[in-house]
């Protein structure tokens, strides 16, 4: 966001907060401005018991034992300041203004990291060298002209589905290159200690979220901001999968926050009056041959521990050598990340037509702000049928998701390695496969192909049927030629070969990588029926 | 809140029903039916005898066969059209609805081949995205009679409940919401289906044992269903799940379960339905159920005893007996009686489970 609109954006922010306060603290039932504050202060000191590690730790906590010392001597008319203090304090970190202190953590974790990242990937080479051949590496595809027009017609909030950290430059990458403005995005801070990163954040137009901060006053904060952001009509990016994907399935359960904030950000332009209140939603899919993380991810999966490692601060994109290689195959294997852009949604999931009118799904014109009116034509908001309205735009874009999936030829492949090697020990539950593998023996390339040729079948009638895209690689058919592609993929970058072939066998070194890329294809019943077999 | 006004689409006997409680309430009803006649009938009489004999329907209810009218009538519409045609009125009355209004299905049934709840076409044959449901112990004679009973409105949004209840909620109604809208829409379906077979079990003269023996087994058999679907397991302890079983199985007014008893005096599906004007929507689900229970897995012993009593000619006590015969069963958990319990990690325990004891 330009940062005069952001300084708008954040005096709007205030001024909403505070009064939203004040207003419920007067409703009966409401919390009053003293247990508010206690309240956040509770957990913010409970977050500060864990998180030492955090750069501002010690302004953070003589901040919060003044606002304690204060609380407790102060009346009502204090109170009220104590909060602004709190409401600005929060907003001010929101904001992302360049901290020297964040910066020298960054400095300080990854010493031996940064010269490297600077030296090897640094942004402006990556730039000045890197971007002619993006356009090789990266693939557009899908609905570009919708999304375009969408921008025109209202406020695009584009919800990709989430796989890596590189999703994030990739995507600032595709909206640069489809003459789009920066979107706004918040981003956990995390990300901001990697320069490489930060650098493409910021130019993202990234605002910080801090996940460890778990007080509702603050969340309330990011969810408003990014209300008034969309009210001001500036795009808004969001994965909807809340956090990297850790399997390698296509997310189905979604988390919703900002898919709300459009929606409440839609009502107040409609109460406004606003000229143009439009709202659109545009899913799409980012669609990785290799992605940069995998390894860590799948392991966090399989350990069942990815609510305890929610955010993953040492894995593959804080290395820098890792960063390096895997940018070095994007650059030298065409087509690395297909992007698909799927058709624009309303705030209400449903379909827009060019004029970037909503359609109901017969194809009939709606007069989507009666959705939000009440018997008197006022539009409200009522949380609770905004959230039956959202959970209704969360299930179309995650059916959107399914059917702008891109089948990949490592997707397919790795699938049909792992569904064969699986059919040979029907008995064995999912971990001891995993420990057993191909046990060095390998399958032979002939059954592969008939495999891959079967996954392919199935999935071309899906494709027709518009229920998955194929990609340009396989849509051939050509199973030899689909293996061929995968094996180049998996044989270069992940630190033991994911597939690679011996004379007429293909031999896997790690099954979890290989689970890892043929999740992405499960929930389309590709796998064999169990009594069957092969068909 | 109210507008203080109700449309109803169909005029069939639950239909006129919920027009008759909502202008006893003192709201301004529209009651939109096909048939001209009936319409005149309603108007001047005050009647709809083919469906609720001599019943006096209140005079706040308006009969009209004109959609568009009865569409742009009110804020809130509720929709019992037997399921077969459902969809087909649904769509044209998509083309008069608006995004601010309430769609309510009061039919109990699926759409054969999808499988489709009613509330489901209502979503995708409109532009209205505030859909809901309303089902519960409600048979169309009795609350025409003015007994006491209670319904479930399930919808996802709270202001579809709140609307509904404004309108229904009176001396002899209590209206309860429910968010789990699938759940409740699969038990008013499926329950159907358990009505026939109940039915069928006492035209052969089964006692009370037999019939509580089938209701609570049929209620197992549909919380499965509607949990493999999304549903709440709770939900079948309310009024639209044991609520309404209890009252449609155990009813001799309740149509499926005359269907059942017609059944079980030897007439075939054909005789028995010619017998009667009024839709069994249970014969309908029969079928669409089979269909879908093997896809989705679920273990629906019960339903696909009628199936072979309705379409593949069985007889009613073959298929008792087959049903007694089963294997015998863990409650809840449906493991075989005898079948060791799945030992998950420990090896011993695993082959302890077989063998019963070490080395040998």
């Amino acid at each position: 966001m330009r940062n005069d609109l952001r300084d708008a954006a954040i005096i709007e922010l205030r001024s909403r907060l505070l009064e939203a306060c004040l207003k419920q603290s007067q409703l009966p039932g409401g919390l009053s401005l003293d247990v508010l504050i206690n309240d956040t202060l509770f957990h913010e000191r409970k977050r500060l018991d864990t998180d030492r590690s955090s750069p501002t730790w010690a302004a953070d906590v003589s901040f919060w034992d003044g606002i304690k010392s204060k609380l407790g001597r102060s009346g009502p008319a204090q109170h009220r300041q104590l909060l602004s203090a709190i409401i600005e304090r929060f907003t001010e970190e929101v904001r992302g203004n360049f901290n020297p202190m964040v910066f020298q953590f960054a400095t300080k974790v990854m010493p031996r990291a940064l010269p490297v990242l600077l030296n090897a990937v640094s942004p402006k080479r990556l730039f000045r060298r890197g971007v002619p051949e993006m356009a090789d590496t990266i693939k557009l595809q899908g609905n570009i002209e919708g999304l375009q027009r969408a921008a025109e017609q209202g406020t695009v909030i584009l919800t990709p589905t989430h796989v890596s950290n590189l999703d994030s430059p990739v995507i600032g990458w595709a909206l640069h290159a489809m003459g789009l403005p920066p979107f706004t995005y918040g981003a956990g801070l995390n990300l901001f200690s990697n320069p490489v990163l930060a650098y493409f954040m910021r130019n993202l137009g990234a605002y910080r979220v801090d996940r460890r901060k778990t007080a509702p006053l603050y969340k309330d904060i990011l969810k408003e901001y990014a209300t008034v952001s969309i009210e001001m009509g500036q795009p808004n990016l969001f994965f909807p999968a809340g956090t990297r994907v850790r399997s390698g399935h296509l997310e189905h359960k979604l988390k919703l926050g900002l898919l709300s904030s459009g929606l409440r950000a839609y009502i107040n332009n409609v109460a406004r009056n606003k000229e143009n209140p439009n709202v659109y939603i545009v899913p799409c899919t980012l669609n990785y041959h290799l992605v940069l993380e995998a390894e860590t991810l799948i392991e966090d999966h399989l350990k069942a521990a990815g609510k305890s490692r929610y955010i993953i601060s040492d894995d593959e994109s804080s290395n820098a050598r890792k960063i390096a290689a895997f940018a070095q195959n994007l650059v030298n294997l065409d087509s690395g990340v297909v992007i698909h852009i799927g058709d624009p949604l309303d705030p209400f999931g449903n379909a827009v037509d060019e004029q970037g009118r909503s359609l109901d799904p017969r194809g009939r014109i709606v007069e989507i702000d009666r959705y939000v009116r009440d018997g008197s034509g006022q539009a409200i908001h009522l949380p609770q049928r905004d959230r039956a309205f959202t959970y209704e735009a969360g299930q179309a874009v995650a059916s959107a998701f399914s059917r702008y999936t891109v089948a990949l030829s490592t997707n397919i492949v790795a699938l049909s390695a792992f569904e064969l090697l699986r059919r040979r020990h029907p008995k064995l539950d999912l971990f001891r496969l995993l420990r057993i593998g191909d046990e060095g023996t390998g399958i032979k390339m002939t059954v592969l192909a008939t495999e891959v040729r079967r996954v392919w079948e199935q999935l071309n009638e899906l494709a027709s049927a518009g229920k998955i895209v194929l990609a340009d690689e396989v849509i051939a058919g050509d199973s030899t030629e689909i293996i061929r592609d995968a094996l180049r993929h998996f044989g270069s970058y992940h630190t033991r070969a994911v597939l690679k072939r011996r004379g007429d066998r293909v031999f896997t070194e790690d099954m979890n990588v290989l689970l890892y890329y043929s999740n992405r294809l499960r929930s389309y019943g590709l796998e064999p029926k169990p009594d069957g077999g092969q068909q | 809140m109210s507008d203080g006004r109700a449309t109803v689409i169909g005029g069939g006997s639950w239909g006129t029903a919920l027009a008759h409680l909502m202008a006893y309430n003192g709201n301004d009803v529209r009651l939109w039916m096909r048939n001209e006649e009936r319409v005149a009938e309603l108007n001047s009489a005050h009647t709809n005898t083919r469906y609720l004999k001599e019943r006096e329907v209140h005079s706040g209810v308006v009969a009209t066969s004109d959609l568009v009218e009865a569409a742009k009538h009110s804020r809130l519409i509720i929709v019992a059209i037997p399921s077969k045609h459902f969809r087909e009125v649904v769509h044209t009355l998509g083309e008069h609805v608006t995004g601010e209004q309430i769609l309510l299905s009061a039919t109990k049934g699926f759409e054969a081949e999808h499988l489709k709840r009613m509330s489901e076409v209502l979503a995708e044959e409109t532009c209205v995205k505030k859909v809901g449901a309303i089902s519960g112990p409600n048979l169309a004679d009795e609350v025409m009679d003015g007994h006491p009973t209670a319904t479930v409105i399930a919808s996802r949004f709270d202001e579809v409940v709140e609307q509904a209840e404004s309108r229904l909620a009176g001396p002899t109604l209590r209206v309860y919401g429910n968010h789990d809208i699938v759940g409740v829409e699969i038990f008013g379906a499926l329950k159907n289906v358990l009505a026939i077979a109940s039915g069928i079990a006492a035209g052969v003269g089964t006692g009370m044992n037999s019939r509580a023996m089938l209701l609570t087994r049929g209620l197992a058999e549909i919380t499965r269903f509607a949990a493999a679907a999304g549903g709440n397991d709770l939900t079948g302890l309310g009024l639209a799940g044991i609520g309404d079983i209890i009252a449609t199985c155990m009813s001799p007014l309740s149509r499926n379960h005359t269907l059942g008893r017609k059944i079980a005096a030897g007439k075939s599906l054909e005789e028995a339905r010619a017998e009667m004007h009024k839709v069994a929507e249970g014969v309908n689900t029969t079928r669409a159920i089979c269909l879908h229970a093997d896809r989705l897995g679920v273990d629906m012993p019960i339903a696909r005893a009628v199936h072979r009593l309705l379409f593949e000619g069985h007889s009613a006590s073959d298929v008792l007996s087959d049903l007694m015969a089963r294997t015998s069963r863990f409650e809840h958990t449906e493991r075989i009686i005898g079948s060791p319990m799945e030992q998950r990690g420990s090896v011993i325990e695993s082959a302890l489970a077989v063998i019963g004891r070490m080395g040998n």
